[in-house]
């Protein structure tokens, strides 16, 4: 069973968006005979690329959701995840670096090393995911491959090396020479699935020696047995593959790869790739938290016979239901078993399990530690573990970044309405990052996500696929607020109006927390509010951090401190407990000199150095704080904190200013306090929607 | 909290003539490879930043994020040393003063810089106090490109320090006792420092102090493993 293992991979597939991965993964899942003919990402055919399954990512050829795929070659069993490209959708990317064990990043030839392939390499790094990269679409003019390679040294910090050299370039790129084999490699056919191999051209000759030995280098710093075979000249194919295993699945060694997916050259080597130098689920550590033990941190085994642990990474609504994609850490399931979910410890049976081809469906009977499998109909969400009842385990939690975006919404008939409810209750299980709620004021229906396009395309979806008619209000910056001193507080709460009264004190201190978080700090003595009363006391604080007082956005980073307080034999109750809790935050919030904060992002700016000045400006102009400016050639990269607010319609000033050549990508950094100046206006204006009745 | 200039290699100016390097000046540290040039560097970046001076750091061989965290491994040791308190405060004020500017694959050009430069003061009103360059390789590098810093230095109104690497097996020295590869610019420079290590420690001193005669005794000894000021 443990063999099997062996030969499992579960791979993701990362890139700037545009680079052809999808179009990578589509000719994969071609040479692995899991489709039978090859469609375009934008093909005329009307049929997009397979994995691409959503019509809205057919349209707008990219990638939204990952779907999880199944194949085999030369005998090893590969799982791959096609990730999103564009970064507001980074959740997705988060989610499937979580459960993979490797990647394969991939990187356009003309393009090189672009704004989102750093903040996915980011990610990764995070993740601790090894990776080779393919260098595609070498046959496009201006196709630069050592460019690429040198941009992934110096921009990434990528120990890069070359397993192969390019035959030709741009529109004469031929093949592939191979620097392990020493043999140049070509691809025929009508779909290159003919593999055909012959001498070096002998004009490259030279130039493969010296890089093969730059290779054996590189690659013999993780194998001794690799050096002495270099020093006394008895290399052979094995060792090397041996060594730059070793280096990859250490993240010491990136092998790169190159081809042209579109132009069916080189996928197969990079197949051959995954098996010989990706990790299988057996080499990778994971843990999870053992609930049993005070969440304490477990190593997971990874053994079949070992009991249950999965991971619930993502649901998907399909036509025949939702479906539930698991990665097994370890133990297995069958058809028929019963899986308890750690949240709620409901037992659930499970009725089919299935591997999941993009659209398509394979019923299977069993499935083992590393594999990643999908479940119909399973009430959960997002992130939950499931075990076989024998454990109490979660994994750790996966990160989930916060909104920094809301949109109001509303639909414009009654049927729209029910329609609009159904997708919201989808969207917010499938995608943790896209929330929603009803205002209680306004009664408004507010979405929020990661950025305008996060948006954008939920409502899209709304419309087409469940045809609902909205309409959306401006979209506004997640603001929050918090506060910056002690501040004590003593609060009785006394109700007399005939029959039961109501009757609590408490008293203590707020202070600010820099985490961000909100703790509460029980230190009463004496059972001068009974135990019972306690969480009532905690809980009435909670409801108060929904909602500031200064602009009505909720309150972050506070610690609550109750160290005194009376209760009446007759009259205290929960509610009088949570109501003087509410009096308490209102009585100490003010004193504690509360302030607005505004979402800080990591904006990275890539445009021809001519037009650095420009992007500094432009970046000045939005109250933003340029970090650093790395020149690359032609190319600058301006690296830049930005507030959110600021960055509306940012693309469109990015273009002009720019001619069309810059771009930018941009993550959630942290929260930081508005200028003064900003912060009366804030107040102003929600003084006025308070005069006006809207909140 | 502690004041940095009681840790700062940069005490060891005490007992210069000068107590700085002054606008418009160049001033260079030597070490061996190793030898934690880099880090000397970086703390006297802290050492103007603590003062409330803009940097702007060069590197030629190091992406950004690299450099950064360069300073953010170093200031994590400050926060010890120093006793700072309010640590998330202090390094969001001094990370508001400094920009790194990084010229990767031999794209570093004067022309470059100056351009840079000015769009970060028109640009961007950022005014630069200090010059930090790391990377150059002083062997390889012509004389003209320091006389080109010289008039940066000059034309900006700011000090700038480099890291220079000398090697054990060229014992080359001037007649004004400045070793390789500092021998053939040493005019250019108004301070020239080199860090070097014996079996006590690793000590910090003057090669040069603007046109004063030196201080024999002027050493100061640092921690081999933060390369801070020890008494």
């Amino acid at each position: 069973m443990l063999d099997d293992i062996q030969n499992l991979r579960n791979i993701g597939i990362s890139a700037h968006i545009d680079s052809g991965k999808t179009t990578l993964t589509e000719r994969i899942l071609y040479y692995t005979e899991r489709i039978f003919a090859i469609h375009e990402v934008k093909g005329k055919d009307g049929v997009g690329a397979t994995m691409d399954s959503m019509e809205l990512e057919r349209e707008r050829g990219i990638t939204i959701s990952s779907a999880a795929t199944y194949c085999e070659w030369k005998g090893h069993k590969i799982n791959i995840i096609d990730t999103p490209g564009h970064v507001d959708f980074t959740i997705e990317v988060e989610r499937a670096l979580r459960v993979l064990d490797s990647s394969i990043l991939v990187i356009c030839a003309v393009g090189g090393v672009q704004s989102q392939t750093i903040t996915v390499d980011r990610q990764m790094n995070r993740y601790k995911v090894p990776r080779i990269a393919f260098i595609n679409k070498c046959d496009r003019a201006g196709a630069d491959p050592y460019r690429a390679v040198r941009q992934l040294r110096q921009k990434l910090q990528h120990n890069t090396i070359l397993m192969q050299l390019p035959i030709g370039l741009e529109g004469d790129f031929s093949g592939v020479i191979d620097l392990v084999s020493m043999k140049a490699v070509y691809f025929e056919g009508p779909f290159g699935e003919d593999l055909k191999e012959g001498e070096i051209p002998p004009w490259l000759l030279d130039e493969a020696l010296a890089k093969r030995e730059e290779m054996l280098d590189a690659a013999s710093m993780f194998s001794d047995e690799l050096m002495e075979a270099i020093l006394d000249g008895s290399v052979r194919e094995e060792l090397i593959h041996q060594a730059v295993r070793r280096g990859t699945i250490s993240r010491g060694l990136t092998p790169v790869f190159i081809g042209s997916a579109y132009k069916n050259i080189g996928v197969q080597p990079v197949l051959d790739a995954v098996t010989n130098y990706l990790p299988s689920p057996a080499e990778v550590k994971n843990s999870a938290l053992d609930i049993d033990q005070g969440e304490k941190e477990v190593l997971l085994s990874s053994d079949p016979r070992d009991p249950l642990v999965a991971l619930a990474f993502k649901l998907e609504i399909t036509p025949y239901g939702q479906l539930t994609y698991l990665r097994i850490y370890q133990g297995s399931i069958s058809k028929g078993d019963y899986l308890v979910n750690t949240r709620d410890r409901k037992r659930i049976k499970v009725g089919r399990l299935i591997r999941m081809h993009a659209d398509e469906i394979e019923d299977i009977s069993r499935a083992e530690a590393g594999d990643i499998v999908a479940l119909f109909g399973v009430n959960c969400v997002s992130g939950d573990t499931f075990t076989d009842g024998r454990l109490n385990y979660t994994m750790i939690s996966i990160f989930v970044p916060e909104p920094v975006i809301s949109l109001s919404i509303s639909s414009n008939d009654n049927k729209s309405e029910v329609n609009m409810a159904k997708a919201l209750n989808r969207f917010t299980r499938e995608d943790p990052t896209f929330r929603s709620r009803v205002d209680e004021e306004s009664g408004q229906t507010i979405i929020s996500g990661m950025g305008e396009l996060h948006l954008e395309i939920y409502v899209e979806r709304m419309k087409r696929e469940f045809g609902a008619e909205v309409s959306t209000g401006v979209p506004q910056v997640a603001y929050r607020e918090t506060i910056s001193q002690r501040a004590e507080f003593n609060y009785t709460h006394k109700k007399q109006t005939g029959g039961a009264g109501q009757y609590g004190q408490v008293a203590g201190f707020i202070e600010p927390l820099e985490d961000g978080n909100y703790e509460f700090i029980n230190e009463v003595r004496g059972g001068v509010i009974p135990s019972e009363f306690i969480p009532a006391v905690d809980k009435g604080f909670q409801s108060c951090l929904r909602r500031g007082l200064l602009i009505g956005f909720p309150v972050r980073g506070m610690r609550v401190t109750v160290n005194d307080g009376q209760y009446h034999a007759v009259d205290s109750s929960e509610r009088a407990f949570v109501q003087a809790a509410i009096g308490a935050f209102k009585q100490a919030y003010l004193k504690a000199k509360p302030a607005i904060l505004e979402p800080i992002m990591r904006v990275t700016v890539e445009c021809p150095s001519e037009f650095q000045g420009n992007v500094m400006s432009s970046i000045n102009q939005r109250r933003g704080l340029i970090m650093s400016a790395a020149e690359d050639g032609v190319f600058t990269t301006v690296e830049a904190e930005v507030p959110l607010e600021e960055m509306f319609g940012y693309a469109t000033t990015l273009r002009s200013l720019t001619q069309g050549k810059g771009e930018f990508t941009m993550e959630f950094s942290r929260y930081a306090r508005v200028p003064e100046s900003l912060e009366e206006d804030l107040k102003v204006r929600y003084k006025e929607r308070q005069k006006r009745g809207e909140v | 909290m502690k004041d940095f200039s009681e840790v700062s290699p940069l005490r060891i100016l005490e007992s210069s003539a000068y107590k700085g390097l002054g606008k418009g000046n160049l001033g260079v540290l030597i070490a061996r490879a190793g030898g934690g040039k880099t880090s000397c560097l970086i703390h006297i970046a802290f050492d103007e930043l603590f003062r409330g001076e803009n940097v702007v750091h060069v590197s030629l061989k190091d992406a950004p994020e690299k450099v950064a965290s360069y300073y953010s491994v170093i200031f994590s040791d400050l926060v010890k040393v120093l006793d700072i308190e309010n640590e998330s405060e202090v390094r969001a004020r001094l990370d508001k003063r400094r920009i790194i500017l990084a010229y990767l694959r031999q794209s570093f050009d004067l022309t470059r810089l100056r351009e840079s430069l000015t769009n970060l003061v028109r640009e961007a009103d950022f005014i630069p106090g200090t010059l930090i360059v790391d990377g150059i390789d002083f062997g390889e590098t012509g004389r003209d490109v320091f006389e080109g810093f010289k008039e940066i230095a000059k034309e900006f109104d700011l000090e700038a320090w480099f890291s220079a690497l000398s090697h054990r097996h060229i014992a080359e020295v001037n007649e004004r006792g400045i070793p390789f590869p500092c021998n053939k610019v040493d005019d250019l420079f108004s301070l020239i420092f080199q860090l070097y290590a014996t079996q006590s420690g690793i000590f910090f001193r003057f090669l040069k102090d603007h046109d004063s005669e030196l201080i024999p005794d002027a050493v100061v000894r640092l921690d081999p493993n933060n390369f801070l000021v020890v008494e």
